[in-house]
């Protein structure tokens, strides 16, 4: 009996971690995207603010989780729209203009739930999708293969990123773009356009990951309900090396330690509760520290690209 | 010569703007003169809130405690003005400024954060009432208010460890301090009350509003066994609406009834009445008493209310509720004393 106690409890703590690293995956996928092509987006956090937002929405009155997911790709792309005029076209320092959108995103999805919907409302969210026989295989089959669609969207995004990043032309250019614009640019590739693409789909995962929040985990709104969330997803894109590999290494790190500081409190494990709860940026923090090598970064990142000037 | 001329029509066209102003203040003044005495009885109270009306939680029983008052003194008595997501005691500081300058007479500010605060801006302000809590110091012409939030959670627990079938009782706590610790000792004590062998668990988020942070946290109670939870402040919610995601859990709630947004999960609540206390400080007010009192919320005065689940009530063992009912009327006759937290 006690045994298997532990197992269910392992499996429990294994399970939680993976459902708690999806928001960070799917957000900072999509920013390593946008810094690939050398922009960092700050407002990631006022993105998914409004995702969640708008997945709450639309599944309130539209009745179906999917539409949901679908409104919050919509607003993740305008908002990465907006961050793209102002950051690329616009030429804005871009830390002040993502804050400001991290701003604005924040006081625009409050200021819409108070005047469309007001008050708590729940609303019926995603459901878990067993997969058919693997969600059978002892131990692997509950943590990996009874979760909801935007978790496996979002394990099957790591791969998927890789392989557009180091296999595709398009994933060629961004890198091209991110590293040596000028370069790029005089091979005929177009850095505006590449790095208008690289923000939409970077906020349109935002967005998605704003979403899972409302939609995947909570199944209601409330203000500031990303809490944080988008910020460490940036910090994720460093731990990461601007990799998917990495960034999932740093979002599993992360999420595991919270689960598993969850896990000892409910237990009663004598543990102080402070330390508990600080654990898991402790740990990526101190992962992050003791990894060495050079530090490597897109080296056009941060820096609006004009034409004819060198960066 | 020219510009002279046109800097003396300046000169005399502004004087007699000036003037025109001038009587215009005098006419005002009289009239404010006047008015206090025909609008005597209007009470002008300003709320500065943590977090957001809507909240269901903290804020939202303030806010309806206050609708409740404007209700019965009569809505040309009572004028209420609210500043939500104020959590930073300095933004609040500013609002709460702001509002003792334009004349409010009762200021409330609605948390324990804002206590250092209010100590320095009503000093300034001596003719108006401010008010905060969960505090208990007071000044002159502040009071505090202070919910016993342990008994309430004493007779949720009682109830929790009579009613629980897999016998864990679990509670989805915010940050270690204030109001959490008092409640949540409150519910430990009813629980080894209710049924000895009934365990309590104690996890908290490390925050007051992160919803989603709460709804997990609720999860890894339930995957670890806890069949009927409770938790406080305004991201209780959350774990709520994760609770009522599993048949046969159940929440119970606390700061006021959130049996409107799930109401197969509720099963009980504590209840703050705001409206008597705010009545209260407003009648004080009137006798010229302006602060200097700590205000306790009780069952005894009906501050505090303890309110079933109609919906819910077979859910309940009878025994239950009337051990429950039974401690509550312990705690009214003081016959019962639930013990605080030591600190």
């Amino acid at each position: 009996m006690e045994g298997v106690m532990n197992s269910a409890i392992i499996i429990s703590i294994l399970a939680t971690g993976i459902r708690l690293a999806t928001p960070y995956l799917l957000a900072a996928l999509g920013e390593m995207f946008t810094q690939r092509s050398g922009v960092y987006n700050l407002g990631v956090e006022g993105i998914m603010m409004m995702g969640a937002f708008a997945g709450f929405f639309a599944t309130l009155h539209l009745g179906s989780p999917l539409l949901g997911i679908i409104a919050s790709l919509i607003i993740g792309a305008l908002m990465g729209l907006l961050m793209a005029l102002v950051s690329v076209t616009f030429k804005a320092e871009q830390g002040i203009s993502g804050i400001g959108l991290y701003m604005f995103g924040w006081g625009l999805s409050g200021l819409l739930y108070r005047l469309y919907v007001g008050g708590i409302t729940s609303i019926d969210g995603l459901k878990e999708v067993k997969i058919p026989l693997l969600s059978n295989i002892p131990f692997l089959g509950p943590i990996f293969f009874n979760q909801n669609i935007l978790v496996y969207t979002a394990l099957a995004l790591v791969p998927l990123s890789g392989f557009i990043l180091y296999k595709t032309s398009w994933g060629l250019n961004v890198r091209a773009v991110g590293n040596k614009p000028e370069a790029a640019d005089t091979l005929g590739v177009n850095v505006v356009r590449i790095r208008y693409e690289c923000l939409i789909v970077g906020s349109m995962l935002a967005g998605l990951a704003g979403a899972f929040l409302t939609i995947g985990q909570a199944n209601m709104y409330a203000d500031n309900i990303t809490a944080g969330r988008g910020f460490i997803a940036i910090a994720l894109v460093y731990f990461g090396r601007w990799s998917p590999w990495g960034i999932l290494l740093g979002s599993l790190l992360f999420s595991m330690a919270d689960s598993f500081q969850s896990m000892v409190q409910v237990l009663g494990i004598n543990f102080p509760y402070e330390l508990a709860v600080i654990l898991p940026y402790v740990v990526t923090i101190v992962a992050l520290a003791i990894s060495f090598g050079r530090v490597w970064a897109p080296a056009a990142l941060g820096k609006p690209f004009q034409r004819g000037t060198r960066g | 010569m020219k510009k002279v001329l046109t800097l003396m029509l300046a000169v005399f066209t502004l004087l007699a703007f000036t003037a025109g102003c001038g009587t215009n203040t005098t006419d005002a003044s009289k009239t404010a003169e006047t008015a206090p005495q025909a609008k005597a009885e209007k009470v002008r109270i300003a709320l500065v809130l943590p977090a957001t009306v809507d909240d269901l939680a903290w804020c939202q029983s303030m806010v309806e405690g206050l609708k409740a008052v404007q209700k019965t003194m009569g809505e040309d008595k009572v004028e209420v003005v609210t500043s939500e997501k104020l959590g930073s005691a300095v933004d609040a500081g500013a609002a709460i400024r702001q509002y003792a300058t334009q004349g409010y007479d009762i200021i409330i500010a609605h948390g324990s954060q804002y206590q250092s605060v209010l100590m320095d801006i009503a000093k300034d302000f001596p003719k108006t009432t401010f008010a905060y809590g969960s505090g208990f110091e007071t000044a002159p012409n502040i009071f505090a208010y202070d919910p016993q939030a342990q008994d309430g959670g004493y007779l949720l627990g009682m109830l929790a460890a009579m009613t629980t079938k897999s016998g864990i009782v679990g509670i989805v706590g915010p940050v270690e301090s204030g109001d959490a610790v008092k409640f949540n000792s409150g519910v430990q004590q009813g629980v080894a009350k209710g049924k000895a062998d009934v365990k309590t668990r104690i996890a908290y988020t490390g925050s007051f509003n992160d919803i989603v942070g709460a709804g997990n946290l609720a999860k890894t109670q339930m995957s670890a066994g806890a069949d009927i939870l409770t938790g406080s402040s305004q991201q209780a919610v959350g774990a709520m609406r994760a609770v009522a995601e599993n048949k046969g859990k159940y929440w119970l709630s606390t700061d006021m009834d959130q049996s409107s947004v799930a109401p197969d999960t509720v099963l009980a609540a504590q209840a703050y009445n705001w409206e008597k206390v705010v009545t209260k400080i407003i009648d004080l007010r009137k006798q010229g008493i302006l602060g200097g009192q700590h205000l306790t919320l009780t069952f005894a005065d009906g501050t505090i209310e303890l309110k079933y689940n109609e919906k819910l009530a077979d859910k309940i063992p009878a025994e239950a509720k009337a051990a429950v009912e039974q401690a509550k009327q312990d705690i009214i006759s003081g016959k019962l004393k639930v013990e605080l937290p030591k600190k």
